[in-house]
């Protein structure tokens, strides 16, 4: 690929992402669930940015949103310069062809009545204008390159392992030789030793084929191994995105730092340096949000200005953005 | 890996579509397959039989309330001296042919609504669940009747009229199918992939959600046929052709005299629904992803 490092590909600017919820039942008056509020990255090109967060924190909601197959009510995904958000028809569908999709669970991601060279050939058919010829070939070199043997093409996936179902899943992915691959928590329903298979398969298709990753994961084992920039997220919103090593080695935000003391080692010397920060209590009532930070109730450094105005993202030097009140104050060193 | 796959052949042998594996399982419910001769005898009797046994129902053949068997009448005649037999044979037909395209229309309605509401949601739903609830509370048979007597008792009238009244369970299912479907990933991965909405309903949804319909629908062909018995019943048919409802109906005055001009084509209707209902019984066992290899 021509493409210059270090251009970014993939420009999210100020994302938002509501779903109404009836509240109280009845003529209930209607509220708004922000499972995305305020969300801005940026992806560069032939580079990984995982997003990590817990459940319900709207890593996979931003995701969606970007690939258009959830509704966004704001902000705008730039991709390679173009507008993503509010696209159309025929416009849309040539979009589509750039951003491609691979889903959780590779269980339920496959069409149980179509054939695994069928599944493949999907995007080919709806987005491309190929002969059947070409698409064969395409088919063929894609189940090659995912490491599914040709004879496998006609099988259904029920005949397939959970490794082998994300492969058909990535090669369908690939189909369109897309720009963006979304990579929503693309392991987390395999076994350890098949993540590692499906890891280092993306890895290598990614150096191949110049594919930028935006990879979905509450697994910090696996972003480590995966990516080269880390947005963390919570309740919808960004509170740390920086670089790997930034992340890993100089967390900022309480979060993180709670969230890395989590992530097991095998290392005893390691294990005996790291104290586990414990976070108590439940995140808060998603559609009633407290005015403050979101963490303030769970975060065990806050104060009075964390409970009254809500942090802005800020950069910390080198691209280390951070949403906290008290980052650079000795409060949060101490934890 | 403790256990060898199979060689790639015998996997690619394996390799049926759900059908012929759904087959496999229906084959294990031997209740369901012999009701499965029994439909396809009576079937196979309705359109071969008035070949074979050439008697015109509607022509008087013999003295009235010949009982079963005597005087060369198989089954008798009826109280204007017809070939019972011969009516039972024509009337078959009748019957099983209201009772398919009934079915066929009501599926057609009911997998429309259903899967217009539970694709689109929103205000379209909404709408439509109300249209289903309202003719959900209509009285069924009144209805019909009300549409028979206003249209003429012919038999595209009473079809349509049944397949009107019965959509409605059709539609739910299907709604409901839809609304579990629609959220599932491969559906997502379609829309990724760009396949548009027609297609998506019908091509990647409806398949998915077809086992509870068809189970629905032959489940239905069995409830049209006892509909159109209940209408020929009171009168309402067309009287240019026989039904087995039709038989009863015409004779109930003398069922103190003539039981068996009653029972017989009542033990047909029977024999007939119960057939059907053990087949979609056996469906659903097949059909049931949950039920599949015990």
């Amino acid at each position: 690929m021509a493409d210059t490092p270090n251009t970014p590909l993939l420009t999210v600017d100020k994302l938002g992402v509501r779903f109404a919820v009836k509240r109280g039942g009845g003529w209930g008056k209607r509220a708004f669930l922000y499972a995305v509020d305020d969300v801005s990255f940026t992806v560069n090109r032939g580079e990984t940015l995982a997003i990590v967060g817990e459940s319900g924190s709207g890593k996979t909601t931003a995701a969606l949103a970007v690939a258009r197959l959830t509704a966004a009510y704001t902000g705008s995904v730039k991709l390679d310069g173009q507008e993503l958000l509010g696209l159309e028809g025929e416009e849309l569908r040539q979009a589509r062809n750039k951003v491609q999709f691979i889903f959780q669970d590779p269980y339920s991601s496959l069409n149980p009545r179509q054939r695994a060279e069928d599944i493949v050939r999907e995007p080919l058919v709806s987005l491309t204008d190929k002969s059947g010829a070409e698409q064969q070939q395409i088919i063929d070199r894609l189940f090659a390159e995912v490491g599914l043997r040709p004879e496998q093409k006609r099988l259904f996936p029920h005949q397939f392992s959970g490794g082998q179902r994300q492969r058909i899943g990535i090669a369908r992915a690939l189909a369109t030789q897309p720009q963006l691959i979304i990579c929503d928590e693309p392991v987390s329903a395999l076994d350890v030793a098949v993540q590692a298979q499906i890891l280092n398969l993306l890895r290598d298709l990614q150096s191949e084929l110049g594919l930028t990753y935006l990879f979905i994961s509450h697994d910090l084992g696996v972003v480590q191994h995966m990516c080269d920039s880390i947005a963390v997220m919570y309740m919808g919103r960004i509170v740390e995105h920086t670089d790997r090593l930034s992340l890993f080695n100089n967390p900022l935000h309480p979060y993180t730092k709670a969230l890395l003391s989590a992530v097991p080692s095998v290392d005893k010397k390691r294990r005996a340096e790291t104290k586990r920060i414990l976070i108590p209590g439940d995140p808060p009532d998603p559609v009633n949000l407290p005015p403050g930070c979101r963490f303030a109730n769970r975060c065990p450094a806050a104060t009075d200005v964390c409970r009254q105005s809500e942090p802005p993202l800020t950069d910390h030097g080198g691209y280390h953005r951070v949403a906290c009140h008290l980052v650079n104050d000795s409060k949060t060193a101490a934890i | 890996m403790s256990q060898q796959p199979p060689p790639i052949e015998e996997q690619i042998e394996q390799a049926r579509s759900p059908l012929s594996e759904a087959w496999e399982m229906f084959r294990r419910n031997h209740a369901a397959v012999a009701a499965l001769v029994v439909l396809g005898l009576i079937v196979i009797g309705a359109i071969i039989g008035p070949f074979l046994y050439p008697t015109d129902p509607f022509e008087m053949v013999w003295a009235p309330f010949s009982p079963p068997g005597a005087e060369g009448f198989l089954l008798g005649t009826d109280y204007l001296g017809r070939d019972l037999m011969a009516m039972i044979i024509n009337g078959a037909r009748v019957s099983l042919i209201i009772g398919l395209a009934a079915a066929v229309v009501s599926i057609f309605i009911g997998v429309t609504i259903g899967a217009l509401a539970g694709f689109y949601r929103g205000i379209l739903e909404e709408i439509l669940m109300r249209i289903t609830e309202f003719f959900q509370v209509l009285p069924t048979l009144l209805f019909s009747m009300v549409i028979v007597a206003l249209f003429g008792a012919s038999l595209p009238m009473i079809t349509l009229a049944i397949g009107i009244v019965s959509w409605t369970a059709v539609a739910r299912i299907t709604r409901a199918e839809f609304l579990r479907i629609r959220e599932l990933e491969y559906v997502m991965a379609s829309r990724a992939s760009g396949v548009q909405n027609m297609k998506l309903m019908f091509r990647v949804i409806l398949p998915n959600a077809l086992p509870p319909i068809i189970v629905q629908s032959a489940l239905m062909v069995g409830s049209a046929i006892l509909f159109e018995a209940g209408l020929s019943f009171l009168g309402l048919t067309d009287p240019n052709v026989v039904s087995w409802g039709q038989i009863i109906g015409s004779n109930r005055q003398y069922i103190l005299d003539a039981s068996y001009t009653v029972t017989i084509p009542g033990l047909a209707i029977f024999v007939t629904v119960l057939a059907i209902s053990l087949v979609g019984d056996g469906l659903n066992d097949a059909l049931n992803p949950k039920l599949r290899s015990r």
